[in-house]
């Protein structure tokens, strides 16, 4: 349920800029989502879209969601590698140590008017 | 048809208000701990018995997250803890905002360790800071020992993690190896304590932990 109130937090952000520069309708909205933040990206475009539908300047605004893989690099070996299911194992040393390189982004990126 | 650069957090919002609420709490020398479990894994009765076994040793302040009612405040309370209930009425989760609004109504002189309940949930709260220090997950042995497994982004961003109901092994399936292998899979670094609230078993070293954190500086009070 927690989508709902995370396409209310994109709502916000772009109705802010919206008003900053009186912009009548956006079209689309793209937002960048890592795979370490445990979002359904299908719930958050239907929670936003949804939303959307209620708002005058978002009426019909599609939202593009750009992933991010979840990637770590092992403290020994120096390899990057793709975290799955969030286990952090180095799965070329085993080893269990890694420091996570991407995968934590959440942000909007930008919008199209018109 | 123009785009529009924003390049703005999600929850910027949300992490505003959480480093209010951090600095408040700091300016009144308070650690803050976020606990967070499915519903039913123990964190009001884990409370309750942390609160009597650390009277005279460390002031605890609560903020209770439930979807309806004031009960766990009401056993809060009576334990003689300063306690405010939030009602989310629906919400999944714990905003930051929420948690700010409930810092007015507790005396932050008379508090040493805030300790915020969220609402029983495995999934939506690992996402919303609240200002808190320390995110603690609590497990319960009559729950699956593959929950760190199902539920793991809320096991990778917490830094401990307590097992209650120990007392309850000889009865239920649950293997204390299995859900600890799960957990530090998705955490290394992660903080177990092992305990039941029901016999005391393993609560010395919980709040040993608790007040090494948040025990006051005799110096500066």
């Amino acid at each position: 349920m927690h989508e709902l109130a995370i396409a209310e937090q994109i709502v916000n952000v772009v109705m802010t800029q919206v008003e900053a520069h009186q912009v009548k309708h956006v079209s689309s909205v793209r937002i960048q989502v890592g795979d370490a933040m445990g979002i359904v990206t299908d719930s958050l475009t239907f929670s936003f879209e949804m939303i959307a539908r209620f708002t005058p300047e978002l009426d019909g605004a599609h939202l593009e969601i750009e992933k991010v893989p979840y990637l770590a690099k092992c403290r020994r070996c120096k390899q990057d590698f793709i975290v799955k299911q969030f286990i952090l194992q180095c799965p070329i040393c085993e080893q269990w140590e890694a420091d996570i390189v991407s995968g934590t982004e959440f942000r909007v990126l930008d919008m199209e008017t018109g | 048809m123009a785009k529009v650069p924003i390049v703005q957090n999600i929850l910027a919002a949300n992490d505003g208000v959480a480093q209010e609420v951090q600095d408040t709490l700091a300016a009144h020398k308070i650690r803050s701990l976020n606990i967070m479990s499915s519903a039913g894994a123990g964190k009001t009765t884990l409370l309750e018995r942390t609160i009597k076994r650390l009277n005279g040793r460390l002031r605890i302040g609560v903020i209770e997250g439930d979807v309806e009612t004031t009960n766990d405040a009401d056993r809060i309370a009576a334990v003689g803890a300063p306690t405010v209930q939030i009602i989310t009425q629906g919400n999944c989760h714990l905003e930051a905002n929420m948690v700010r609004a409930a810092l007015a109504a507790l005396d932050l002189e008379q508090i040493d360790l805030l300790c915020i309940e969220n609402v029983g949930n495995l999934v939506c709260p690992a996402n919303w800071s609240l200002g808190e220090d320390s995110r603690v997950v609590v497990v319960s042995t009559t729950e699956g020992d593959d929950k760190p497994a199902k539920y793991p982004h809320m096991f990778a961003v917490s830094e401990v993690m307590v097992i209650n109901k120990i007392d309850l092994l000889p009865y239920v399936d649950y293997d204390m190896g299995a859900v600890k292998r799960f957990a530090r899979a998705v955490n290394p670094n992660l903080l177990i304590f092992e305990l039941s609230c029901r016999t005391g078993e393993g609560l010395d070293a919980w709040c040993d932990w608790l007040v090494s954190i948040a025990a006051p500086d005799p110096i500066t009070r």
